[in-house]
């Protein structure tokens, strides 16, 4: 991943790309709900966060992420834990 | 035929972790093959079928990687010629797929299944045939959704045609360098994928899963012709699809021979 890019921007990209909703504008608050991802597209972003952030993510710990906010923050606490920068 | 007739041998189980790879992993390891076990996503479940192969007296590494691309099946193959120079038995084991009707397939959906269930298999055997410069085995697992059709079944059935007929072309090539190349194709197995395409279905429309044998196939079943299929007694086999159903697929629809022997 860029260090030049913030995780949630890289976060962003991943989910736009997945999803092919260009239109969509993210914020904190926006609920993964409204962007009526089907479990395809969910696999796939979980499988470009986990090589882009080279980290693991367990099934049962990412269905408690609501909404982007609560992304940003899961992936950030998983690259402290896996002693990132 | 000894106990451990793969003792010393290196197997490559894509999906390797779970329902009938992991069978397939636990069964060569059983007879003595050191085992790599590919995963997608699931660290805890590979880790523990690796624990399980261990507790057989082998060596097991295990690898993740989404072999619907190409870049990792390519970074999985260079870990293995770093590691132990050299496969003796790949089995195509890993797949996926989208549970939709053809009408409802949409591109990314059929992307997705064909990646996986047929480029893999042939991105994997490329990468395999150089690492068994002294020969080896190929096993291709299938299902008879290539041939029937399923419900919701689509674009996995379609990928498995083609994994069959690739597997016929790959026998015909590799057949002169040692390396046989064979498949099975199985009916429903009793494993967590199956409940995927079964959950939303009429117990009318699972009468498929049923057998005159009067059980449904279990992973182990698959496991075992894997390890006949790698044996050096299936050496003239090439090109082939052993069809695991428990004659299934002779009967027709609601015909239930062990129900009517009886009267039922």
């Amino acid at each position: 991943m860029s260090d030049t890019k913030s995780v949630e921007e890289t976060i962003k990209d991943i989910v736009l790309t997945v999803t092919r909703k260009p239109d969509v504008n993210f914020s904190p608050t926006t609920d993964f709900k409204d962007l009526e991802a089907d479990s395809l597209d969910i696999v796939q972003i979980l499988v470009a966060l986990e090589d882009t952030f080279d980290i693991e993510i367990p099934d049962e710990e990412i269905k408690q992420v609501r909404n982007m906010g609560e992304l940003v923050v899961y992936i950030e606490k998983k690259r402290g834990e896996k002693g990132s920068p | 035929m000894s106990d451990s007739p793969f003792k010393g041998k290196i197997a490559l189980i894509t999906g390797g972790s779970r329902g009938i790879g992991r069978a397939i992993t636990q069964k060569l390891a059983a007879q003595g093959a050191n085992v790599i076990i590919n995963y997608f996503r699931r660290r805890d479940t590979a880790e523990s079928a690796a624990q399980e192969a261990r507790e057989k007296g082998v060596d097991v590494h295990i690898i993740k990687a989404n072999i619907g691309d190409p870049e990792k099946i390519d970074s999985m193959f260079t870990e293995i010629e770093a590691r132990f120079g050299r496969l003796d038995i790949l089995v195509n084991n890993a797949a996926s797929g989208v549970a939709r009707s053809a009408l409802e397939l949409d591109v990314k959906s059929w992307d997705w299944t064909m990646d996986i269930n047929a480029r893999a298999v042939l991105l994997c055997a490329q990468r395999a045939a150089k690492l068994m410069p002294n020969g080896g085995k190929i096993v291709n697992i299938s299902s008879l959704g290539s041939r029937f059709v399923l419900p919701l079944y689509t674009a996995v059935g379609v990928s498995k045609a083609a994994l069959e007929a690739l597997t016929r072309y790959l026998a015909i090539e590799l057949a002169p360098k040692g390396i046989s190349v064979n498949g099975i194709a199985a009916s429903a197995v009793a494993t967590e994928a199956l409940k995927v395409y079964t959950s939303s279905l009429s117990s009318e429309e699972k009468q498929w899963q049923t057998t005159p044998v009067g059980r449904m196939v279990q992973p182990e079943d698959i496991a075992n012709v894997v390890t006949f299929l790698c044996s050096d007694e299936a050496s003239m086999i090439r090109g082939q699809f052993i069809v695991v159903d428990g004659g299934r697929s002779l009967i027709p629809p609601g015909y239930n021979p062990v129900q009517d022997d009886q009267g039922g």
